[in-house]
């Protein structure tokens, strides 16, 4: 798999230590390049329908409103990665640098190069955009050929060029082709022919040809009508490939309720991201001299904004400025090499030295493995017992014949019996041990038939001693009546979410959401998005409206039941303490009017505060009344009094 | 944690310390010693002031205190006053530590001595004292003050630990044979003693068989929110629930000692730095010792493309920058004003959004370490009414799902809360789970079926387990049942290494190391502490007892590891075909423009590997790889800057796989070594180190006999050719 690292940067290579767990595994980048087809029956317009669910885009339209998607998405998930669009059998044609207008020998026809292959730039979003949204600008471009047949091997003979170009040495290189015609050769034998050879140079060049096939109302797509000829199961550049997925991207059939855009939309979602292994054929050992082989996948990794960088905004366009770090010796300011540095720990006062070797030898605990040392019920994992997200494993017969066989049997025995594995796991050479449970994972499907949660095992880290904090001193269990207890059963009943379970897909990050939201909307010199959508904020209505009534004869419980404790144990010094502590707390309860403080009369009341912030009198207050305010309104408390008379007076100017 | 603590030792220097005994292989003194050090140097370890330490030597030739001048009280030294130690301390005790020539001196006397360092030193301030007295117990002592002794302790509140050399110790299971009377005697005074003042009597055997155990440092607990857990929306609606919470950590992952960069002071010269060393020499490598280290100080500089600028790179000033993000390919710059603008501004509040059934969660999609949330502290309707949360999610076999933002404009978080009853403790436990954009979704096949291109369901393969291997399985994960199989102090069945007795390695390996080299700068490592490795491999008498099963899974699993690449010529290459399995070859060989056998320099990769899989003529082969060789060549030649080499470099890796594949490295290697040629002479277009480096970078040197067989290049020649610049 070859690299390509920055040449000037060599030095700060290998300089960390075994500090980062997922960052240091070597990336490996994707290039997709997108032939959307663009003809008569692509871009036919769906028949008018009263139904809300009805499709109204074209075949083309809903290709290009996915590609659009896609680099947004992946400008989020993927920055490195590349990708392109060229439309297919357009009466207009333009290619890297050539002239659309230029007469005679164009080298590919009828293919126009919508966004060349590379990291999406802000114009290629911008360009997707108006020909998505804009009819005028699709009603410019997206006009087919006149010439009857378009000549396939051309074009994949164009995304030859381009990833040859563009992307000589991505480990992952893909061909997106969306079509509705399942046979674009029927009568020529001849193009029929050259078609395969370039599909065939595309294999062995390392590009896997993934297929969007689009059927209609009249006409069910057919692949082995041309198309088997040209895709193959899978690239020899991609090692990591498992076997194949027969499963096709479901043929869209307009009408029944899932839209063409929804359609495609899901199945190249699935295909969004290539599958990158973590890590390759590392030894599972299920006991002294039985190892099979598995891969390891990071499925679950927390996205996170892109971090900020520099920007040089003196050229001709604005340019990210590369750091690089130097180490400069402290006595002589001479420039220093990452092998003349030394490591050392303070230790009473003093540096005590390690060589790199020593280091090494110390950390080293033997080769990677995931060694299973036995088995425990699931029941035995408390919930507490987690420290980061899982890595998910899943066999490979490349290093040990029979090693899928071998782990279906033990996939399906621990799903059978609710156990998890203990295992001993070290990663890479010289990464720090683990010790981690290694979880059954039951394969997941949803209504649609696709696939949620993968069928394998999941390497679930858990604490060492060192790493379990004690639980915070509570002083006396104080435990509320069954009856207390009954009043809140119901409220959980009431509230369960939809379809009784917890869907990641229904709630995108909203914070990274806003982040790139906000930077699209600079780089496209957009309208700033007034304000961010947040499908984290509970439904404050809904819950309201089931259980409004239960929690108010909560409340009621839990006063009285309070009251007859705090009677019954009125002498202990302790609970006074406490008491004097509740009377803060609105009297009828924690169940109606929750601010806190303000409520209860003692603090400083929002006319008041209002009355001061119009006379710039503020400060006048205590530091202690403007947290108690501040606190109410749910801002923040820390600072200093200036801070919090800034806050305060922010909270109004804002209004 | 901040509490104080005072320790003194009391180390018996004494001559008889100097024996070896015990069938030990060293002298009673550094048998002591290992747990003394250990003892002194964890201490070091934690860095604090307030963590004290005195040391006193017992029947040592000199007498150093200040009842020096009172009889009985001679043979003993103040080798250390009550202070924090630091290395220097340390290092001076080193020297000063060494068995003595004499065998007086009064333990007594010393543990009297002990007593007054520690009230004069702590006065009546809030301490932890202790003493710890480590003899061979065959010194005289006179006995006639110990009842005020053990008074004195007692009201000082110091502890007493007496740890003796081959002291008989029945609850330990050790009693030294041919023991003499006088130290059967003494043991049994010092054994009176620690039982008047409530301390401890102890062998060194048991004191040096737990110093393996690592210890555990705690640590107090922050809470990480405070404020009400609601249940609608408490601004708007009156009918909403608030529940006042606090949450802390539950686990935490515990960070090795992290080591800092210094360089080797310039004034230094190597030669000298290795003879004053202390440290060991690995490899010619040498640890610098302590004072010839320099710090280090990093400096960022920032570059851009210029193309004007040599080597097409310029420095910039960091004035010049401003801050901002990428989208995509794109700059975006963020003026200072509007440094929040991306920003996503919350409020502070933890919210419940709805329930689910606890099994509908998934333990494989926690995100995060743990927490507990209980209700504000003293405030006992807020407990009542967490309780009642809790109860009812316990007995509802539910989990609550939340959102959290801790503080002011932090990204919110979502959260599953499970309720958590134990006797002393009632509370729930949060661990995130993920976004929609934290998921990849990859798809697998399914591992108890096979779905064939064709869209059949197979349950018979041969990468399905069939009945006998399911079989096997079963019984080996039955017999492999770890949770009952430790017994626990009363010798009852209970669960083998659960997760207080797993440690982290890494962590206290390095502690341990550094510890070790603060007292013993040239003596090699001790191997890591058995309770550090105990997790990594499966315990011998079970592994033992489930061998049969094991052997089943392995017969009937049939595993079978694949030999290094097949020797044979006609390699797995099967012809490959697509879906349809249409004969691509043959098509390729009635194509015009394959049929001429001439690597193009547009389409080279895939005519390489076609030209090799249609031939079978080494001559051909030879050919194929002179045309690719003469292509990269050209790629690189023709590269502006460094445009082409990402396609020369791919050339070079395809040649490598396909070639070693054929197993013609000898091809490859010619290849290779007229490129090199080429390329340092500067005659592919001038300077192209930074091609050289790719070469080297992805490790695309000559193939050598490691790789195959047929190679005449050994390793170290391989190494040579990458390595020369």
């Amino acid at each position: 798999m070859a690299e390509k690292s920055n040449f000037s940067r060599r030095d700060e290579e290998d300089e960390e230590e075994e500090e980062v767990d997922e960052g240091d595994y070597k990336t490996v980048k994707d290039a997709v390049l997108f032939a959307i087809d663009v003809s008569e029956s692509m871009l036919r317009k769906p028949e008018a329908s009263d139904s809300k669910k009805a499709d109204r885009d074209n075949a083309t339209t809903a290709a290009l409103k996915c590609a659009y998607s896609l680099m947004q998405q992946r400008i989020i998930s993927n920055p490195n990665d590349m990708m392109g669009i060229v439309l297919f059998g357009t009466e207009q044609s333009k290619f890297q640098g050539e002239d659309p207008n230029s007469r005679g020998g164009l080298a590919y026809p009828h293919i126009y190069l919508l966004a060349d292959l590379d990291v999406p730039d802000a114009e290629d979003v911008k360009t997707l955009k108006q020909l998505v949204e804009d009819k005028e600008e699709a009603a410019r471009l997206l006009v087919p050929s006149s010439e009857k047949s378009f000549n396939l091997a051309n074009l994949l003979f164009c995304a030859n060029q381009i990833f040859t170009m563009k992307a000589p040495n991505f480990s992952s290189r893909r061909l997106f082709l969306v079509t509705d015609n399942d046979n674009p050769h029927f009568a020529n034998k001849d193009a029929r022919n050259s078609a395969a050879v370039r599909a065939r140079d595309l294999y062995d060049l390392g590009v896997k040809i993934e297929l969007f096939p689009i059927s209609t109302p009249t006409h069910q797509f057919n692949r082995s009508t041309f198309y088997d000829d040209i895709v193959y199961e899978s690239t020899p550049s991609d090692p990591d490939a498992p076997a194949p997925m027969s499963s096709a991207a479901k043929p869209s059939a307009s009408g029944d309720g899932i839209t063409l855009l929804q359609s495609l939309l899901s199945s190249i979602n699935s295909k969004a991201v290539p599958r990158r292994a973590l890590f390759s054929n590392l030894p599972l050992e299920l006991g002294p001299g039985l190892r099979i082989s598995v891969k390891g996948y990071i499925v679950l990794k927390r996205q996170e904004p892109a971090r900020s960088t520099y920007i040089y905004m003196q050229g001709e366009k604005p340019q990210i400025a590369v750091g690089k770090t130097n180490v400069i010796a402290g006595d002589t300011a001479r420039h220093m090499e990452t092998t003349e540095i030394k490591k050392a720990f303070n230790f009473g006062g003093e540096q005590i030295v390690f060589t790199k070797d020593e280091l090494a030898a110390l950390r080293n605990f033997g080769d990677p493995v995931i060694r299973i040392i036995g088995f425990k019920p699931l029941s035995m994992l408390p919930i507490w017992a987690a420290t980061k997200p899982a890595t998910f494993i899943y066999p490979s017969d490349e290093e040990y014949v029979g090693s899928t066989r071998v782990f279906s049997a033990l996939q399906q025995k621990l799903v059978k019996a609710q156990r998890y594995a203990l295992v001993w796991f070290i990663a890479r050479r010289n990464a720090a041990p683990m010790v981690a449970a290694l979880l059954p994972g039951k394969e997941e499907v949803n209504e649609e038939g696709a696939q949620v949660w993968p069928p394998g095992l999941w390497i679930h880290p858990l604490p060492f001693a060192d790493d379990i904090r004690q639980n915070p001193d509570m002083g006396d269990v104080v435990r509320a009546s069954d009856e207390l207890v009954d009043y809140m059963h119901d409220i959980v009943r009431n509230l369960q979410l939809p379809k009784a379970h917890y869907d990641p897909k229904r709630y995108p990050n909203p914070a990274l959401q806003w982040h790139y939201r906000v930077l699209q909307a600079i780089a496209l010199d957009e309208d700033m998005p007034e304000k961010a959508e947040d499908h984290t904020i509970p439904r404050y209505k809904q819950i309201h409206k089931r259980v409004g009534d239960l929690v108010v004869e909560w409340g009621q419980a839990l006063d009285q039941e309070y009251a007859a404790h705090a009677a019954k144990s009125d002498s202990s010094k302790k609970l006074v303490a406490g008491l004097k502590r509740a009377a803060g707390i609105p009297g009828d309860g924690p169940s109606k009017k929750a601010k806190l403080l303000a409520a209860a009369g003692q603090g400083v009341g929002d006319d008041e505060m209002r009355k001061a912030f119009e006379k710039s009198a503020i400060d006048k207050f205590k530091v202690q009344d403007l947290k108690d305010w501040l606190y109410g309104k749910k801002l923040s408390t820390t600072g200093k009094k200036a801070d919090l008379v800034e806050r305060v007076t922010e909270f109004y100017e804002s209004k | 944690m901040a509490t104080k603590e005072a320790t003194v030792f009391i180390i018996d220097i004494g001559k008889s310390m100097s024996e070896h005994n015990g069938g030990r292989n060293e002298s009673d003194l550094q048998w002591a010693m290992h747990y003394i050090w250990d003892r002194v140097t964890s201490t070091v370890a934690t860095g604090r002031k307030t963590a004290q330490i005195g040391v006193i030597a017992l029947r040592s030739d000199e007498t150093n205190h200040d009842l020096s001048g009172e009889e009985g009280y001679q043979h003993i030294s103040i080798l250390q006053p009550i202070s924090q130690i630091l290395m220097t301390n340390l290092r001076d005790l080193r020297g000063l530590i060494k068995s003595s020539n004499t065998e007086n001196g009064d333990a007594l006397s010393a543990l009297v001595i002990a007593i007054q360092m520690i009230a004069s030193h702590c006065k009546k301030l809030q301490y932890v004292r202790q003493i710890v007295l480590v003899t061979n117990g065959r010194g005289a002592m006179d006995t006639d003050d110990l009842p005020d002794i053990a008074k004195k302790l007692l009201e000082d509140s110091i502890e007493l630990l007496v740890v003796g050399v081959d002291f008989d110790d029945l609850s330990y299971g050790y009693k030294e044979e041919e023991k003499t009377d006088l130290k059967r005697e003494n043991e049994k005074i010092l054994k009176g003693l620690t039982e008047q003042a409530g301390g401890i009597f102890g062998t060194l055997a048991q004191a040096t068989e737990e110093l393996g155990m690592p210890r555990v440092k705690s640590t107090r607990p922050v809470p990480s929110y405070k404020g009400p857990l609601t249940l609608g929306d408490t601004g708007n609606y009156d009918t909403a629930l608030s529940i006042n919470v606090e949450r802390y950590p539950r686990t935490m992952v515990a960070a090795p000692p992290s080591a800092s960069s210094f360089a080797v002071k310039s004034d230094s010269a190597p030669d000298e730095t290795s003879a004053q060393s202390s440290a060991t020499v690995v490899n010619g490598d040498t640890a610098p010792s302590e004072g010839s280290l320099a710090a280090v100080n990093m400096t960022r500089v920032y570059q851009i493309q210029d193309e004007s600028a040599p080597g097409g790179k310029r420095d910039v000033d960091r004035e010049e920058l401003a801050k901002g993000y990428t989208y995509g390919r794109k700059a975006v710059p963020i003026s200072e004003s509007e440094e929040n603008v991306t920003k996503f501004e919350t409020s502070a509040g933890f919210e419940i959004i709805g329930f689910v059934p606890a099994e509908s969660h998934q333990r494989f999609t926690d995100m995060s370490r743990t927490n507990v949330i209980i209700a504000q502290k003293t405030d006992e309707k807020q407990y009542l009414a967490l309780s009642s949360f809790i109860h009812a999610l316990h007995e509802t076999d539910s989990f609550a799902v939340a959102r959290l933002v801790a503080k002011e404009n932090r990204p919110p978080l979502i959260l599953i809360l499970a309720p958590s009853i134990e006797p002393d403790c009632e509370c729930l436990i949060d661990v995130e789970i993920p976004f929609a954009e934290d998921i990849r979704s990859y798809r697998f096949p399914p591992l108890d079926r096979i779905i064939t291109v064709s869209g059949k369901t197979l349950t018979q393969h041969r990468n399905l387990p069939n009945d006998a291997l399911t079989r096997a399985m079963d019984g080996y994960v039955d017999h492999m049942d770890l949770s009952l199989f430790d017994r626990d102090e009363e010798g009852n069945p209970t669960e083998y290494l659960p997760m207080d007795e797993t440690y982290s390695p890494v962590l206290h390996r390095l502690h341990q190391a550094i510890r070790w080299r603060a007292v013993h700068p040239m003596e090699a490592f001790p191997p890591p502490p058995a309770a550090l490795t105990r997790a990594s491999n499966p315990p011998e008498e079970l592994i033992k007892a489930a061998k049969p099963f094991l052997d089943k899974v392995q017969a009937t699993g049939d595993v079978k590891k694949v030999p290094p690449k097949q020797l044979s010529r006609k390699r797995a290459r099967d012809t490959i075909k697509p879906l349809s399995g249409l004969d691509v070859d043959a098509l390729l060989h009635q194509d015009p423009s394959k049929r001429r056998r001439v690597i193009s320099s547009e389409n080279a990769i895939p005519d390489f590997k076609q030209l090799l899989a249609s031939s079978e003529d080494p001559n051909a082969i030879a050919d194929a790889a002179r045309q690719m060789g003469a292509r990269v060549q050209e790629w690189i030649e023709r590269s502006l800057g460094d445009s082409g080499y990402g396609r020369a470099i791919e050339g070079i890796r395809v040649m490598r796989e396909e070639l070693s594949e054929f197993e013609e490295p000898g091809l490859y290697n010619e290849v290779m070594r007229g490129l090199k040629e080429r390329l340092m002479k500067g005659e592919l277009g001038g300077d192209r180190a930074e091609m050289w480096w790719l070469v080297r970078v992805n490790r695309l040197g000559l193939i050598d006999r490691t790789m195959s067989a047929r190679s005449e290049v050994d390793e170290e020649e391989a190494k040579r050719f990458l390595a020369a610049k």
